[in-house]
C-alpha cells in the first residue's frame, strides 16, 4: 500500500507556494530565542578573557557578589566540582574510522592510525583561557543591566602565554604548544587519495600550476544572536533549554552527555531560528551553562548575545591555507593533483567537516586521474571553526577554479576550452574522483553552457572595451561546482490524524529561514491527498521527537521526503484496514489514490479524514481499529546527495578606486527535484551573497602581534547590503539524484560554493592586463588598488598613469 | 527613574524607565512587543527599526525618554493576518524573507520611505535599505516586495500581481 501520487499532475510538488510561516513573521508575531521567558527567571553575563592564551590564577567575585540583584558567579572550578563533562562535539561525524563509516563523508583519520578527537571543552575553563573571549565566568542577577555591570567587577587574575592565531604558524616547529595533547598543535594530520600515482603522475608533467592561497576566515552574522533560557524542576529532575538551533534532539543529546544525565530528563524547545547557516549546529557553552546555573540558583536563567559577544564567541567560518599543484599536458588535459590543506580549527575545535568535505572535492568537477590530499587540522589561540555554509566545499571549489584561470592565463588556453576539455562527461559518471567520491549523474558542461548564455559571455569583449573609454575595466568569471550533502544519516518523522486539528507532521529536522512549514507541508499534503492548510508542521520540541539530526549538509528535504512518505504509508495502511473492515473487503483489496481509500469494487470510498472520524466517533469498530491514525519512520541513509551546476558573474573595476560593482550575475544549480523553487530561489541568491561577501568585504581578523580579534562589529567587520547587491538571473535544472525517491540532490548550500571562485576570477579577468595572475579574498577596495599599483605604479603610459593617480 | 507617556501603534502606555533605558528594551520588555529585535550593538542592523513621530529610526539608539510624548508605529501595528498591508503583502508574494529576523525593521523602514516616496527607483529603494542587514535573502526578493508595494498602495490589485508574478519567473 503505497502512498504513491502520479507524477503528472501534481498539486504542490514543484510549485512556487506562498510561504505559511510568513503570515506570522511579517506581522509581528514570531517567535526567537530572546522572546521567550519564564516567570522569575534570573539573567546571565559572561566575563571573558582578554588574552588568547593565559593561565587563570585566580577569580575573585566578591565584589560582584556584593553587588544588590547578584545571585551568583559561577567559574570553571564550579564546572569542575560539579563533574560536568566536556561538550562532546560532532562524536558521531569524528573519531574513528568504523565511526566515520557510517556516514557517507570520506573517511579522513589520522595516518598514524589514532582516532581523531578534540581538546576537552569544558563549559568554563578550570586552569587556562585558550582564546580571546572565551568565557571564563557567569554572572547570574535579576536584571540583564545588573548581570552585565557584575562581570565588569569580577576580578580575574592572568598569567599571560606565549600564543599563536595563524594556522600554518601553529604547527610550525617551535610554535607554542596550546594543548599537551596535541604536539605541534596538530588536532588531525591525514591524507587521502593515492601519493605514489600522483607523483608518478607529476614527474612527467610538462605544465605545472600551483597556487598558495588562504580562504580566509569569517563569522556567519546570523541576525538573530544566540539566546538561551535554561531552566531546571527540582520535582522530576528535568532540566529545560529554549534555544535555536539546527535541530532540537542534536542539543538534547549533547547537552544530556554534559550534565551527565540520560537524555529523558532533557527537554529542548525552539520555534523561530533567525538564521543560522551552521554556526548554531554546535552546542555552545553558554547555552549548557544557562540550563546548569537554572539547577544552582533555583530559577530559570535567560542568556543573550551581544553582536560584540557575537563576534567573540560565536563559531566562526573557513580559514584554510591551500598549497596545491595541477599537473597537465600539452594539450591541457588534467593529469594530477596534489593539495596540502590546513585548516585553522581554532581553540576547541568542534568540527572536522569543512576540512574533511573539502578534502573529498579538490578535484571539482574534472576528470583528475589521479592525485593525493594532505589534510592537517591546526589548533590555535583563536575562536572554534565549525560549518558554515556549505561548510569546506567553497574553498575546495575556489582552489580548483583558480586553477584553472591561472593555468589558462599562463599557458594560453582559453578559460572555456580548457574547462570543456576536462568536464567529467555524463558518460563517465557513475565517477570516482581522486578522494574516492563517486558522483552520480548530470551533465555538468550543459550547466556551465547554460550559465555562459545567462551572462552573455559572448558579448563581453565589446562591453569590456565601452568599459575602458570611462577608465573602468570590465571582467567576466565563471566557476563550476559539484558539492557533497550528507548531514547526521539517520531522520525520523511521525504523522497523526486528528478529526479538530488535522494533520500533524513530526519531524527531527528544523528550519532557520528554509521554510520546512510550507515545503513540508507540500510534499504530505500532495501525498495525503488533502490540502496545505491542513498540514501542520512540529519540529521544536523534543518531547515530540524520537530522533532528529537537524537542518545541516542540505540533508533536511533529501531526508524528510523519505521518512515523511514512509509515515504517511503508515498511516494510508492503518486506515486501509479501517476501510476494509466497514466495507467487508480484505485490506488487500483497498487502494489509494488522490487522497482517497477505495474498498476495492464496492462503492465504499472514504478520505483519511473520514477514517479518522469513524474511528474517533464509532464504538462498534473492533478494539483493534480504533486506534487514533498514527504513522511513524525512522530511517537511515547511507548515500550522499551531488548538488552541482555553475555561477558567473560581469565585474566592472574602477582603476581609481579599486571598487569592485558586480555588473550581471547568473546562477544554474541541479538540484535533483525542486520542491518549491521559490525557495530554491532564495536559497541560491543569498547563499550566492554570502559567497560574494567573503570574496569582497569579510573578514575575521586575529591580530599576530596581540592575539586580539580586531574584527569584533558591525563596524569592521563589512557585510554586503541592499545597495551593493546585484539582481541574480537564476535556474534551476533537475537530473534526479538516484539517493532518494524523489531524486532530491538538496538546494541550500549550492549557491555559496562557486560563488568565491566567480567573483575572483572575474576580477582578475579584469585586471589582466596589468599582469595580475591572482587575488587574495577579501578584494576590498584598497587591496584590488594596491594591486593594480604595485604593477603598474610607475607606468610610462600617461592614460594609465592619470587613472591611477588619486 | 523617569515617567513617560508613549503612543504605541494608537494606544497610550505610561511607564517609569531608567533614563538610560532604550527604547526597544522599552518596546521588547516593557510593553512585550517583541516583533520589534534587536540584532546588533552598534545601530548597524537596522533590526529595531521603527517609526517615531513619521520617521524611521533605530530603536536601539533611542532612549525611551526620548519618545516620551511621541507616537511609535511598530510592526504589530502594520497590520493582521486577515488584513495585510501592501507591503507585508509584498513580502510574502515576492519571498522577501527567510529566516524573518530583519523582516520587521525591513518592513517599518519600507513603509516609512515609500511615504516619502511613493514611487521610487530599485536604486532609491537600494539606498534606502541601505540601513537594513539581511543575511539570508540577498535583498532581491526585498527590493521586489517594496515594488510590490508602492504598486498595490498606487492602486493595482495585489491578487492580479500575484498571479502575474506565479506566472513569470527568474528562470531563463
Amino acid at each position: 500500500m503505497s502512498a504513491h501520487v502520479p507524477d503528472q499532475m501534481p498539486r504542490y510538488i514543484g510549485k512556487p507556494i506562498l510561504r505559511k510561516e510568513d503570515l506570522r513573521l511579517i506581522t509581528g508575531a514570531g517567535r526567537y530565542s530572546d522572546d521567550f521567558n519564564l516567570p522569575g527567571q534570573a539573567y546571565a553575563a559572561f566575563v571573558r578573557s582578554p588574552y588568547a592564551h593565559a593561565r587563570i590564577i585566580s577569580i575573585d567575585a566578591s565584589a560582584a557578589l556584593a553587588m544588590d540583584g547578584v545571585l551568583a558567579v559561577f567559574t570553571g572550578k564550579d564546572i569542575a566540582a560539579a563533574g560536568l563533562n566536556p561538550i562532546p562535539h560532532d562524536n558521531s561525524l569524528m573519531g574513528t574510522a568504523e565511526l566515520q563509516r557510517q556516514g557517507a563523508d570520506i573517511i579522513l583519520v589520522n595516518s598514524d592510525g589514532s582516532p581523531v578527537v578534540s581538546p576537552a571543552h569544558q563549559l568554563l575553563p578550570e586552569t587556562h583561557a585558550h582564546y580571546a573571549g572565551e568565557a571564563v565566568a557567569m554572572v547570574v542577577a535579576e536584571t540583564s543591566d545588573i548581570a552585565k555591570d557584575a562581570m565588569t567587577v569580577v576580578d580575574v587574575e592572568y598569567e599571560e602565554l606565549p600564543f599563536v592565531v595563524d594556522a600554518v604558524a601553529a604547527i610550525a616547529p617551535g610554535a607554542p604548544q596550546i594543548f599537551d595533547r596535541f604536539p605541534r598543535n596538530i588536532g588531525l594530520d591525514g591524507e587521502v587519495g593515492d601519493r605514489e600515482g600522483t607523483e608518478a603522475a607529476f614527474a612527467k608533467a610538462t605544465k605545472v600550476v600551483s597556487l598558495h592561497t588562504h580562504i580566509q576566515r569569517v563569522t556567519g552574522v546570523t541576525m538573530e544572536p544566540r539566546a538561551a533560557t535554561g531552566s531546571y524542576d527540582p520535582e522530576t529532575g528535568q532540566y529545560q533549554l529554549y534555544a535555536g538551533s539546527s535541530g532540537v534532539f542534536r542539543h538534547k543529546l549533547e547537552l544530556s552527555k554534559v550534565l551527565g544525565v540520560t537524555p529523558d530528563k532533557v527537554r529542548v524547545i525552539a520555534e523561530d531560528v533567525g538564521g543560522n547557516f551552521g554556526t548554531k549546529n554546535n552546542l555552545s557553552v553558554e547555552l549548557a551553562l544557562t540550563v546548569w546555573a537554572a539547577q544552582q540558583v533555583g530559577r530559570p536563567v535567560k542568556w543573550t548575545s551581544e553582536r560584540g559577544e557575537a563576534f567573540l564567541s560565536d563559531y566562526q567560518g573557513r580559514d584554510l591555507t591551500v598549497d596545491i599543484e595541477l599537473a597537465m599536458d600539452d594539450e591541457g588535459n588534467f593529469l594530477a593533483l596534489r593539495s596540502r590543506n590546513v585548516s585553522n580549527v581554532g581553540a576547541y575545535f568542534a568540527s572536522f567537516q569543512p576540512l574533511r568535505k573539502g578534502v573529498s572535492l579538490m578535484s571539482n568537477v574534472y576528470d583528475v586521474p589521479v592525485g593525493f590530499v594532505h589534510a592537517i587540522g591546526a589548533i590555535t589561540n583563536t575562536g572554534t571553526t565549525a560549518p558554515f555554509r556549505s561548510a569546506g566545499r567553497p574553498e575546495a571549489i575556489f582552489v580548483m577554479e583558480r586553477l584553472v584561470d591561472i593555468a589558462a592565463q599562463r599557458f594560453g588556453f582559453d578559460r572555456i576550452e580548457l574547462r570543456r576539455r576536462n568536464l567529467i562527461k555524463p558518460d563517465q559518471l557513475p565517477y570516482r574522483n581522486i578522494a574516492g567520491l563517486v558522483y552520480d549523474s548530470g551533465d555538468y558542461a550543459a550547466s556551465m553552457e547554460a550559465v555562459l548564455r545567462m551572462v552573455d559571455w559572448d558579448g563581453f569583449p565589446l562591453r569590456a572595451e565601452e568599459a575602458k573609454s570611462r577608465g573602468c575595466r570590465r571582467g567576466i568569471g565563471v566557476a563550476n561546482y559539484i558539492e557533497i550533502t550528507t548531514g547526521i544519516p539517520r531522520e525520523w518523522a511521525e504523522i497523526r490524524v486528528d478529526p479538530e486539528s488535522g494533520f500533524e507532521l513530526a519531524i527531527g529536522t528544523m528550519s532557520s529561514g528554509q521554510g520546512h512549514e510550507t515545503s513540508f507541508a507540500q510534499v504530505a499534503a500532495e501525498w495525503l491527498g488533502v490540502s496545505i492548510e491542513q498540514v501542520r508542521l512540529v519540529a521544536g520540541d523534543t518531547d515530540r521527537l524520537v530522533f532528529g539530526g537537524g537542518s545541516i549538509s542540505g540533508r533536511s528535504m533529501r531526508f524528510a521526503s523519505v521518512v515523511i512518505r514512509e509515515a504517511i504509508d503508515r498511516v494510508v495502511e492503518q486506515a486501509a484496514k479501517v476501510v476494509a473492515h466497514v466495507a467487508g473487503v480484505d485490506p488487500a483489496e483497498v487502494t489509494f489514490a488522490e487522497g482517497v481509500l477505495t474498498a476495492g469494487s464496492t462503492t465504499t470510498e472514504m478520505t483519511i479524514m473520514d477514517v479518522a472520524r469513524l474511528i474517533q466517533s464509532e464504538s462498534r469498530l473492533p478494539d483493534n481499529l480504533r486506534k487514533p491514525l498514527r504513522g511513524e519512520h525512522d530511517h537511515f541513509f547511507p548515500d550522499p546527495g551531488y548538488p552541482f551546476g555553475a555561477q558567473a558573474c560581469e565585474v566592472e573595476v574602477d582603476l581609481a578606486t579599486g571598487t569592485v560593482t558586480i555588473i550581471d550575475i547568473a546562477a544554474i544549480d541541479d538540484v535533483g527535484r525542486a520542491i518549491n523553487p521559490l525557495i530554491l530561489h532564495g536559497q541560491t541568491i543569498g547563499a550566492s551573497v554570502q559567497g560574494l561577501g567573503q570574496a569582497l568585504m569579510e573578514h575575521i581578523i586575529y591580530d599576530e602581534e596581540t592575539g586580539q580579534l580586531l574584527t569584533g562589529s558591525l563596524m569592521d567587520y563589512a557585510l554586503p547590503r541592499a545597495e551593493g547587491v546585484p539582481n541574480f538571473k537564476v535556474a534551476i535544472t533537475e537530473t534526479p539524484a538516484p539517493s532518494n525517491p524523489l531524486g532530491i540532490r538538496a538546494g541550500g548550500e549550492g549557491g555559496t560554493t562557486p560563488a568565491l571562485a566567480m567573483l575572483v576570477n572575474a576580477v582578475v579577468d579584469a585586471l589582466k592586463e596589468f599582469g595580475i595572475e591572482h587575488l587574495e579574498m577579501p578584494l576590498t577596495p584598497q587591496r584590488v588598488w594596491s594591486a593594480i599599483h604595485d604593477k603598474v605604479g610607475n607606468t610610462s603610459d600617461p592614460d594609465l598613469a592619470k587613472l591611477l593617480r588619486s | 527613574m523617569a515617567n513617560v507617556i508613549i503612543r504605541v501603534n494608537g494606544e497610550t502606555f505610561e511607564r517609569e524607565v531608567e533614563p538610560r533605558r532604550l527604547l526597544v528594551e522599552f518596546l521588547r520588555e516593557d510593553l512585550g512587543k517583541t516583533g520589534t529585535h534587536v540584532g546588533c550593538d552598534t545601530t548597524q542592523c537596522g533590526c529595531c527599526t521603527v517609526i517615531l513621530n513619521g520617521d524611521a529610526i533605530k530603536s536601539c539608539t533611542i532612549l525611551a525618554v526620548q519618545a516620551d510624548g511621541g507616537s511609535v508605529e511598530t510592526i504589530e501595528g502594520v497590520g493582521t493576518k486577515e488584513n495585510l498591508h501592501p507591503v507585508q503583502r509584498g513580502f510574502r508574494a515576492c519571498h522577501a524573507l527567510q529566516c524573518g529576523f530583519c523582516t520587521p525593521g525591513m518592513i517599518m523602514n519600507s513603509i516609512a520611505l515609500l511615504r516619502d516616496n511613493p514611487a521610487p527607483t530599485e536604486a532609491e529603494i537600494r539606498h534606502a535599505l541601505d540601513g537594513n542587514i539581511c543575511r539570508c535573502t540577498g535583498y532581491q526578493g526585498i527590493v521586489e516586495a517594496v515594488q510590490f508595494g508602492a504598486k498595490v498602495l498606487a492602486g493595482e490589485d495585489p491578487d492580479s500581481l500575484e498571479a502575474a508574478r506565479a506566472a513569470h519567473s527568474h528562470e531563463v
